[in-house]
């Protein structure tokens, strides 16, 4: 059970809030060629270690966040609002 | 809704009351606060009690109003304080239905099926949020010491009085077998 | 007992443990039931000798001997019940020609429906694979108490049984027995298994693979095949290929020994499905964890739910112990369906994508897969799984066959 900090509520049980995958990926214009369509449909960074990924406040704030979580030890460095860059984010 | 009668802790179904929603801008905050007669809106996990209204903070920029059923003109008062184009109210009054535990034990209870800290050191009268017991969605308020308010979606109202009377029966089991 | 019965059972060595050679024909990186198959039958159906499989751990520490080894072929897509079947007709005859008692046990998977719109799709499902040639049939709540009597039937549940298909042809084995028995048969047809190698890097000279960069030196390689389940998006990014993966924890468990209560594989939309081991463990998958991992652990309220939809089917469960639980890494793809075949870079192909329900394919995942590496070219038979698809739109959706996660 992850223990996730909602920027606006404060800590929470995992089970409060969904998933929503990698964050920061940017809308490519509709004209882009197959390859960078398929690329932004279906691929995405898997990294093992720091990964900002979005999750939201389902059955709290009802809010879209980020967090950079370890893909390997789970641990949570940061908790952040989407119009902030995980770098910027304290 | 049957009350459980104890010395250790209550759990009663409470009146029917209008509920209007809202969520306002930064800018007409104040003028939300005023028409609702108190100093300013609650800031995160708190809500205010004042004249027979509670103003719970659900979220960054919204709030809920809780009046005395009936009481319907709340939001169009609030509507015209907040400006058309400064944020959105909307009457929920069916939306949830309310429960009040109350009692010594009520925190043990809620400790059975609600993971939110309730701790006084993290939690404490004037705290709400908005969190699960067992699985079902609630908005809940420490209205005293030992008294906290549940607000659930009715269609799930009969499944959390079911896991908050085991609760009550498990704490009053307990208290018995103090003696 | 024998004071050396164990040993007699579980010979010490049935392989070699060779250090690796300057290079080799094909090297296979990934030591799991699909890497090893694959190298089994690159040596049996094409003759390849010179073979190798790399793998960081020992043969078998990932997702081979994490899964609840079910075994069936009742997906939806015409391309799925091919594969698949072509999988399952490979089972019925692997345990002669591995020579090894894999426990392969064809004793029914039994999936169940639980509203109206399950019982639709179940019979879509149903029409859909006798169509394809593989075996399914329609039981009602009554034929489902008379074939699985623990299955509590009754109308009050909050999700009641209104009926399930059955896959008699489907069933488990036993996946560490399928490890030993893959290991032996490659290493005698002459391939080396090298254990404690992990792969750290690519040789690519003009678009081409030449060699893998390993903890155990370099390794010269004319071809190359990626079956690293869970940690190949790892893999493929070391020789610069985009996967549509997302590597992601699945859970599973196993109680305390039992008396033989459950007669056949039960599944079902309500993330629990479960069989009783030939021990006598009963075998319990669960949901899957949605975030990204390599952890190879989940979170704790996946394994609640699992127990209590488990305990809601099952009402007798409610006495058993719980034992172990552990996780997996899954390579889940966005269609549900596995990738196998040719990568960008000449001579380094790619087999992943299995995710929640590979280990059933094992027999069939390496016989096409071999053949694709021998022949540079894809089978028939995964042509369609390709990784273009993702680019081309034919995906092959199997979400909702799949019905649960295995
Ligand atoms: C809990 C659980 C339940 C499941 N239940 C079922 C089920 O009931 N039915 C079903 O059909 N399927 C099931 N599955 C899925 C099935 O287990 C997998 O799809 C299948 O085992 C994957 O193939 P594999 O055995 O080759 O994978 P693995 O055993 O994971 O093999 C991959 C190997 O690659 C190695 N490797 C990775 N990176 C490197 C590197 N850089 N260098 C060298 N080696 C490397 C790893 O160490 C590993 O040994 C389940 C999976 C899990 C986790
Ligand atoms: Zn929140």
């Amino acid at each position: 059970m992850l223990l996730i900090r909602c920027p606006w509520c404060g800590e929470r049980e995992e089970t409060e809030f969904r998933y929503g995958g990698q964050a920061h990926i940017a809308t490519p214009r509709s004209d882009v060629d197959d390859a960078s369509w398929a690329r932004f449909l279906f691929h995405r960074d898997n990294p093992a270690g720091p990964f900002a990924e979005r999750w939201v406040h389902i059955h709290g704030c009802r809010r879209w966040f980020h967090i950079v979580r370890d893909t390997l030890t789970h641990d949570i460095t940061r908790s952040y609002l989407p119009s902030e860059s995980p770098e910027d984010a304290g | 809704m049957a009350d459980s009668e104890g010395m250790a802790v209550r759990l009663q179904s409470l009146p029917q009351a209008t509920q209007v929603g809202f969520r306002v801008t930064l800018a007409s905050q104040m003028s939300a606060a005023n028409a609702l007669g108190i100093p300013a809106l609650p800031g995160v996990n708190r809500f205010i009690g004042a004249g027979g209204l509670l103003v719970l903070w659900l979220g960054p920029d919204e709030w809920l109003l809780i009046a005395p059923d009936g009481m319907v003109e709340w939001e169009s008062r609030l509507r015209n304080a907040i400006g058309a184009d400064q944020g959105a109210v909307v009457d929920v009054s069916a939306n949830r239905v309310g429960f009040e535990l109350s009692g010594p034990a009520a925190r043990d209870v809620l400790a059975s099926c609600c993971a939110l800290d309730l701790h006084p050191r993290a939690f404490g009268p004037g705290g709400c949020g908005q969190t699960l017991i067992a699985k079902a969605q609630v908005i809940l308020a420490q209205t005293d010491l030992e008294t906290y308010r549940i607000l659930v979606r009715p269609s799930f109202a009969n499944y959390v009085a079911a896991w908050l009377e085991d609760g009550v029966a498990g704490v009053q089991g307990h208290a018995k077998a103090d003696l | 007992m024998h004071p050396n019965e164990h040993a007699l059972h579980n010979p010490e060595f049935l392989w070699r443990n060779p250090d690796p050679k300057p290079s080799y024909d094909v090297v296979i990186v990934g030591g799991g039931l699909h890497g090893l198959s694959t190298a089994y039958h690159l040596a049996r159906n094409h003759g390849i000798k010179r073979v190798a499989v790399v793998e960081r751990g020992w043969l078998g520490n990932g997702n081979a001997v994490r899964n609840t080894t079910i075994i069936r072929s009742n997906y939806l897509r015409d391309e799925s019940a091919a594969l698949y079947e072509h999988c399952l007709k490979l089972w019925e005859v692997w345990t002669e020609e591995l020579d090894y008692e894999i426990l392969f046990s064809q004793r029914g998977v039994l999936t169940l429906n639980h509203n109206l719109h399950e019982v639709r799709e179940g019979h879509r499902g149903m029409y859909s694979n006798q169509l394809n040639g593989v075996d399914s049939e329609w039981l009602d709540a009554q034929a489902v108490k008379e074939f699985c009597p623990i299955v509590n039937t009754s109308a009050d549940l909050r999700y009641p049984v209104a009926g399930g298909t059955l896959q008699r042809r489907g069933g488990i084995a036993r996946h560490d027995a399928v490890v030993f028995a893959l290991a032996r048969a490659a290493d005698r047809l002459g391939v080396d298994l090298i254990q404690g190698c992990e792969v750290t890097g690519f040789d690519i000279q003009r678009g081409r693979v030449t060699g893998l960069v390993t903890t155990k030196g370099r390794i010269g390689a004319g071809k190359v095949g990626l079956v690293g389940a869970g940690r190949t998006p790892l893999l493929a990014r070391m020789a610069g290929i985009e996967v549509p993966l997302q590597s992601a924890p699945l859970q599973a468990l196993v109680s305390d020994i039992v008396e033989p209560m459950l007669p056949c594989v039960v599944s079902n939309a309500l993330h629990v499905y479960v069989s009783q081991a030939h021990k006598g463990e009963l075998v319990m998958g669960a949901g899957r964890d949605p975030y990204t991992s390599y952890a190879q652990r989940g979170s704790f309220h996946i394994l609640e739910d699992q127990m209590a939809a488990a305990l809601q089917v099952f009402p007798i469960f409610g006495r058993v112990h719980l034992l172990r639980t552990w996780a997996g890494i899954v390579d889940v793809t966005p269609d549900a369906s596995p990738i196998v075949g040719i990568t960008p870079v000449e001579e380094l192909y790619l087999n992943c994508g299995w995710g929640t329900g590979g280990f059933k394919a094992t027999p069939g995942s390496g016989w096409v897969f071999a053949h694709t590496i021998a022949h540079g070219a894809p089978h028939a038979l995964n042509a369609a799984f390709s990784l273009d698809r993702f680019e081309t739109g034919a995906l092959i959706d199997e979400h909702g066959a799949s019905v649960a996660v295995h």
